[in-house]
């Protein structure tokens, strides 16, 4: 672009001249760009330029108070002989790994439900919707009551089934099942993506092999499955991702606790930056969660990305 | 698009105005000076902190009644009405525009005063014709301000110590004397655990030692000694003979201090006289409903809960007695500090106002709800008792905890650096442990190592 030349240029016979060196193309580019503007500088704001600054402390001790000190590869070593870090990865982990596919099972299983054509069945979408658009501080706050040993629904609802009074927040046993019980609240938004899904299959397949004699499960299985899959890989793919990220709830609820169950490696990270006032080795985890989660992603789409049935590849 | 603004008009302006913006934005910090209507210079200075409504409130009265002493500076109160008001303190610092003077809290102070970040008020105070009296102050003050030279970098706020809180009527009715703080008040161990035995019962009418005792059903715990807040457990460490902290870091790994924390642990596990949960209000109700309802007999909990757990707002009479002493009567002391930062401009005017803060103005108002204990000795006479001491709120006896118990059973401490990630990340995982059922014996030899580790590595980064 030449804006330098347009700005000095202030006499008004040079104005032809500038229009014929913009040409329409030109024009359109400058209008596409003001208008993905937002974007670009939200990435630059806070995507790159953080990361970019994260990367730099990765090399430096910063405690926020004075000047970063280079240190070389000490904040990389220390993640080889942080005492706390496998057990924020073991949290991390578990979560993901038993609190994702439960998640999509649900989500699935009530996207099912719901895709059935019942008098008042938008009441019941709506309801099953509503908890995932609740703010996180308030459904933290909600379930801490839920999960209250002395008084909480949950231990009403087991002790009157004849079960014990589960400890559930203050239990390093049970902190963790109880968080990953309370993440199942929110399905909701996967849900509707899967319903979304469900309902763009068209029913002639259904129809065609009833006449075969299919029959519930054959269904499922040979048409709700494959038509599903690329639905189903997207809300694993972005599960992943936001469960690896957790972090309100370990935050409000547990505080990490009891002794680290639930320090989430995010939590951690947060905690080690402002607690332990030490932001190069806060963005050195920083930079190892992302890799963890390009790893991960990168085996998700090799192994089963290719599983993936697309009905119309060339799109 | 209008014909009148071009796309390149557009442009240019959105570009002067952003650079504007930008401009505007490095100018604001250094602005601080301002002409009053009289022409005489104003000095503006900021006051960083945190705190609930009536903080807020003494906050707000403080100002006012500071700049209309000191027409020449006008303070700027930037509240975090959050616990995690460190985070906020800290962005300001790294992005260069710290507060001028601010809350700082007890186990962050040696930490940024080791990282240069808070100024050194000591000449100001030696040369104060009131703060610089030598016994202005009482003494535990100069114990945890000072630095091992003697100089001082903040000033406690005030003093908070746990005590013991009880249902007065629960007392009468069962015949029991309850706990005080004069000497041949306060009780030994047996004693405490003895009338937390009586008083707690099953849904059957048992008490612990009962045969049948059911101890998944109790309608009414006999105390709560939680492990929620570090200070209980410095409170039974001091009071057991051991020691928070010594050259070395933490000391909680002396049999002295492991041993008054199994106690504590005892009185859930093995006696049966204290709730579960690691805090009370992860019970559903707070330790003050419990009071109330008559549910909890005794609730060990700081001097600062006076401001709500007292005769006037709870519908039982409410009485205050000394913590039971293991081998010697000991509470722990402690308070956030203000200081002022380094980096100040206007250190002078920083000074007058972290003065005022110490001055009775200020922590009068938060004494007589309850909430503040005295920092100055003229407080605890008296003459000043009689200006603070509130009726239905502070219990008879609270002159006694006051003037006898604490200027000889309180024990305050210096909190070394890197506490706050020691604690977080290994010492306060072990009290969680010990709070769930585990020997104290079994983590906290291994938790004090850890947290040691990071103390030392953090006093060898200042140094």
């Amino acid at each position: 672009m030449t804006t330098t030349a347009e700005v000095r240029n202030t006499d008004p016979r040079a104005q032809p001249l500038l229009k014929r060196r913009l040409t329409l193309s030109q024009r359109r580019n400058i209008t596409g760009y003001l208008f993905i503007s937002p974007f670009i500088l939200g990435f630059l704001l806070w995507f790159l330029i953080p990361a970019l600054i994260a990367l730099y402390l990765t090399v430096h001790r910063w405690n926020l108070i004075s000047a970063p000190q280079f240190v070389g590869l000490d904040n990389i070593e220390h993640l080889f002989n942080d005492p706390l870090l496998p057990q924020a990865l073991k949290a991390t982990f578990t979560y993901t790994i038993v609190a994702v596919p439960l998640g999509l099972l649900i989500s699935f299983g009530l996207a099912m439900l719901l895709n059935n054509q019942l008098p008042g069945i938008g009441i019941f979408r709506t309801i099953f919707y509503l908890p995932s658009i609740i703010p996180a501080v308030a459904s933290a706050a909600l379930w801490a009551w839920i999960f209250n040993t002395e008084f909480g629904l949950m231990n009403v609802l087991i002790r009157s089934l004849g079960g014990p009074k589960v400890p559930w927040l203050q239990s390093p046993d049970w902190a963790l099942p109880a968080l990953i019980i309370m993440s199942l609240w929110s399905v909701g938004g996967s849900m509707i993506i899967f319903l979304a899904g469900l309902q763009g299959i068209p029913d002639i397949y259904y129809e065609a092999a009833e006449i075969d004699g299919a029959g519930r499960w054959k269904k499922l299985r040979h048409i709700t499955l494959p038509m599903m899959s690329p639905v189903i890989f997207f809300n694993l793919i972005i599960g992943f991702i936001n469960s690896f990220q957790v972090f309100v709830a370990g935050y409000l609820i547990t505080d990490g606790g009891p002794t680290n169950a639930t320090l989430f490696l995010v939590l951690y990270i947060y905690r080690t930056a402002f607690r332990s006032l030490n932001m190069g080795y806060a963005a050195t985890v920083s930079w190892l969660l992302f890799f963890i989660l390009m790893g991960l992603s990168f085996l998700v789409f090799r192994y089963i990305g290719n599983r993936v049935y697309y009905e119309n590849p060339g799109e | 698009m209008s014909p009148k603004l071009s796309r390149r008009s557009f442009l240019r302006m959105a570009g002067a105005s952003a650079a504007g913006l930008a401009a505007g934005a490095q100018l604001l910090p250094k602005v601080r000076v301002f002409a009053a209507p009289n022409g005489q210079e104003v000095v503006r200075i900021s006051f960083a902190g945190w705190g609930q409504v009536a903080e807020q409130d003494g906050v707000v009265a403080a100002i006012e009644a500071f700049q209309a002493e000191n027409p020449g500076i006008e303070v700027e109160w930037r509240h975090t009405p959050d616990t995690d008001f460190t985070t906020v303190f800290l962005s300001n610092i790294a992005a260069g525009t710290p507060p001028d003077t601010s809350f700082i809290a007890s186990n962050n102070y040696e930490t940024f005063r080791n990282q240069g970040l808070l100024l050194d008020i000591t000449d100001y105070i030696t040369n104060d014709p009131l703060l610089g009296q030598p016994d202005y102050f009482l003494p535990q003050e100069a114990q945890r301000s000072a630095d091992d030279n003697g100089r001082w970098h903040g000033i406690g706020s005030t003093w908070v110590a746990p005590h013991i809180y009880y249902n007065a009527a629960l007392f009468e009715e069962e015949g029991i004397t309850p706990p005080g703080f004069t000497d041949d008040e306060i009780w030994d161990w047996d004693t405490f655990l003895a009338v937390a035995k009586q008083l707690t019962v099953d849904s059957n009418g048992l008490h612990p030692d009962d045969d049948g005792f059911d101890p998944d059903n109790i309608e009414r715990w006999g105390v709560q000694y939680p492990f929620s807040n570090e200070t209980y457990i410095a409170a039974a460490v001091f009071s057991n003979g051991g020691q928070m902290v010594n050259e070395n870091g933490s000391a909680l790994d002396s049999p002295e201090a492991m041993e008054a924390m199994q106690r504590m642990a005892d009185l859930i596990y093995v006696h049966h006289v204290a709730p579960q949960s690691a805090s009370l209000s992860s019970l559903g109700m707070s330790n003050t409903q419990m009071l109330d309802t008559g549910r909890l007999a005794m609730a060990v909990d700081g001097s600062w809960a006076l401001s709500w757990i007292n005769s006037s707002l709870l519908t039982v009479p409410i009485g205050t007695g000394a913590l039971p002493k293991m081998t010697q009567p000991a509470t722990h002391m402690q308070a956030h500090f203000h200081g002022a930062l380094a980096a100040t401009e206007h250190p002078d005017e920083a000074w007058q106002w972290l003065r005022f803060l110490a001055t009775p103005f200020y922590t009068l108002q938060f004494m007589k709800i309850g909430l503040w204990l005295p920092s100055q000795t003229a407080q605890t006479t008296e003459e000043g008792l009689a200006e603070w001491i509130t009726e239905g709120i502070h219990p008879d006896n609270y002159v006694d905890f006051v003037s006898e118990y604490l200027p000889n059973y309180g024990v305050a401490y210096r909190v070394p650096p890197g506490y706050v990630e020691a604690f977080t990340n290994f010492l306060n995982p072990a009290y969680e442990a010990i709070a769930n059922g585990t020997p104290a014996v079994d983590v906290m030899p291994e938790a004090v190592r850890q947290a040691n580790e990071v103390i030392a590595a953090a006093i060898a980064a200042s140094s």
